[in-house]
């Protein structure tokens, strides 16, 4: 596709342990186009923060990318040195996380942090990036910017950092924005603002958006497209609309069905049996068989692929037809 | 049909707690965290109560008052025509085996060097009912019961998974056979799957043992999901109790209103422009005065500056406390300014 702005491919990423290495993303392949949201949906050791952290060039010291490869733009990710990643990260792609106070500096002020990115990345100087920051904070809806310039972090309420994280990442324009569970910290009446700050994002700029989350309500409200993952593979692809209205893969079905409805109040939740298998203790054949209604011998011995059953559509399953 | 006394457990009346902030070194007082200001409810036998609202609504503080666990600054709990809140210690030790708790962290709940066995046991040695055989027998029958196998019995807290260890801290809560528990967040940390899992054992546990929960979370579909009947808490003070279909269908409090529609809704084709609310939840320890929601609120007038809102019943079984509940046609009508643009 022409406006494909980045492809991974076959990624794997492996962590060193006291047992050896266990491997927590194991082949994940998907893409994202100018302007799209994509979400990646999974459960804790889903390994969908795996990916995103591989994807930003930060896997912890002890994480590699042993297999696979990521291109940005005609670029290849993985051969860049630590000097081009670090530019690549801010000017092209930029990241916020679910804890904000964790990922802003708590000794400095808003303002300083503010400045610096564009400083470092947009080459002002002082009072342009003063400026500019100011203006970005009002972007993002922060009222009274110019006060909030000169405080702390831990001076600021959870959803108005929040709010300071995505000024800071959107601050150089990247092409690429991955957010990280970046509403799952907040109450729900801020949720919903800083989902609509997303949307408009999203409707009045060109920056793709890559959201990890594991709350289906988040990605029905913002995503294009769907990537959901279960044991550290891709287990379905699809459409938004497409994945909520005709999910093909067992375990698709039942995170959708076991999700409490606003709503259609049902007297029993469907529940998945089980729970999500050790990376290091990982189950033969398809991951899920463990806990999936359709499973038979074969699957415990067949590792499906994951197949194309229309153009956008796909599913990692060999039970389920079409 | 029972009469109303009958079928009442539990009854809170003006129930306050404040939290003094003291300064310096002879620690004086300069000003009070009003956590819970004013709350009067009844909780029937056998429903599940829900309480929701937002982090530093007074929800959690509430429901440790009801345990016993914090001491009231004001007002009165009783559980069966007693007051909890004028118990001794002794009298509330024994109270206790009545009214049992549910945390949302079971890991941080559980001692990491207890034995799933001693943990889901040790209620039965400190209330001295059971001991040697018997007490194995009915440890090995709470684990069934919760849906955990036998061969577990010797294993620690952290060889298991997040859902595993909620169903410990059930099966521990549910040792002394007590009439009420109080799940505070209960299913909030736990994955989408296993929160289905959970939910459905809280409500097959209530059916056969009779249990009265009080439900206290801040994810709204897990509430509508397992409540009878549901209260929305803003700044220390109830604002709406009602039946779950009322409060969601009928909402008459704005916050209420503003709240439900926040939820995200896990389907594309329901896709909307949220009525955001304006602003960020106030400090407790300077709420506003009046209405403590009218710095929020779009239908603020001069009144809810200065007037506190009586908390009353204005529908059978419907209480708000607002003097402009939303009638039916308000809510296709909102003004311009915080909540906009309604469909």
């Amino acid at each position: 596709m022409s406006n494909e702005l980045l492809k991974v491919d076959d990624l794997k990423v492996r962590f060193k342990t006291d047992e050896g290495y266990v491997s927590t993303v194991n082949g994940v392949s998907f893409s994202v186009e100018q302007g799209e949201t994509l979400a990646i949906v999974g459960e804790s050791g889903s390994g969908k923060s795996v990916t995103s952290l591989a994807l930003m060039g930060i896997l912890p010291a002890n994480g590699e990318i042993y297999e696979g490869a990521i291109t940005f733009e005609d670029k290849d990710l993985r051969s860049l040195s630590k000097k081009e990643y670090r530019k690549m990260r801010g000017d092209d792609i930029a990241m916020i996380f679910q804890e904000p106070m964790t990922a802003l500096n708590p000794v400095f002020t808003i303002g300083y942090q503010l400045r610096e990115t564009l400083i470092v990345h947009n080459n002002m100087n002082k009072e342009q990036a003063h400026k500019k920051g100011i203006e970005m904070l009002e972007t993002v809806g922060i009222p009274d910017s110019d006060r909030v310039m000169g405080r702390f972090p831990h001076q600021l309420s959870g959803g108005m950092r929040q709010r300071v994280m995505i000024a800071m990442a959107l601050s150089c324009n990247p092409k690429l924005l991955i957010a990280d569970e970046p509403t799952t910290a907040l109450d729900v009446t801020i949720q919903a603002q800083i989902l609509t700050l997303l949307r408009n994002l999203k409707k009045n700029s060109n920056t793709s958006i890559i959201i990890i989350t594991h709350d289906l309500g988040v990605v029905a409200e913002l995503a294009d497209r769907v990537v959901v993952m279960y044991a550290g593979e891709v287990v379905e692809v699809a459409p938004i609309q497409e994945l909520f209205d005709n999910p093909r893969h067992p375990y698709t079905r039942g995170l959708i069905s076991s999700i409490p409805k606003i709503h259609d109040v049902v007297d029993e939740l469907y529940s998945i049996e089980g729970t999500v298998p050790n990376p290091s203790n990982m189950p033969t054949g398809c991951k899920f068989h463990p806990r999936c209604p359709l499973a038979d011998i074969e699957c415990t011995k067949v590792h499906p692929e994951l197949e194309y059953i229309s153009e956008k559509h796909a599913k990692r399953c060999i039970k389920v037809k079409g | 049909m029972q009469s109303t006394e009958e079928r009442v457990i539990m009854e809170v009346i003006d129930l306050k707690k404040h939290f003094d902030l003291t300064k310096g070194f002879i620690k004086k007082t300069h000003s009070k965290i009003k956590a819970v200001d004013g709350l009067n409810f009844q909780v029937y036998k056998g429903e599940t109560l829900g309480i929701v609202g937002e982090s530093g609504c007074g929800k959690s503080t509430t429901g440790q008052l009801m345990l016993g666990l914090l001491d009231a600054t004001e007002g009165h709990i009783y559980f069966q025509n007693e007051d909890i809140s004028a118990m001794s210690q002794e009298e509330l030790r024994k109270a206790r085996r009545d009214l049992q708790v549910i945390f949302q962290d079971p890991y941080s709940s559980l001692n990491p060097r207890m034995t799933v066995e001693q943990i889901i046991g040790e209620p039965l040695v400190v209330h001295g009912l059971a001991s040697g055989k018997e007490l194995k027998e009915q440890v090995r029958e709470l684990m069934k019961l919760v849906g955990l196998r036998e061969h577990q019995m010797k294993l620690y807290p952290h060889e298991f998974s997040g859902g595993q260890r909620q169903r410990i801290g059930i099966a521990r809560a549910l040792a002394l056979k007590p009439k009420v528990i109080v799940c505070d967040e209960a299913v909030s940390a736990l994955d989408v799957s296993i929160q289905a899992q959970i939910l459905n054992l809280l409500k097959k546990l209530q059916k056969e043992m009779n249990l009265t929960y009080i439900f206290i979370a801040h994810g709204l579909p897990a509430v509508r999901h397992i409540s009878d009947r549901i209260g929305v808490m803003y700044l220390g003070k109830m604002v709406e109790l009602a039946d779950r279909n009322e409060l969601f269908e009928h909402p008459l409090h704005p916050y209420t209103y503003a709240l439900l529609d926040s939820v995200p809704i896990p389907d594309p084709k329901l896709r909307k422009e949220h009525q955001l609310i304006k602003g960020e939840i106030p400090s407790p320890i300077n709420p506003p005065s009046g209405c403590p929601f009218h710095p929020r609120c779009p239908f603020a007038t001069e009144k809810c500056k200065i007037e506190v809102p009586e908390y009353r019943e204005i529908l059978p079984n419907h209480f708000v406390a607002c003097h402009y509940p939303l009638l039916q046609e308000d809510t296709n009508v909102l003004p311009d300014s915080g909540i906009s643009k309604v469909k």
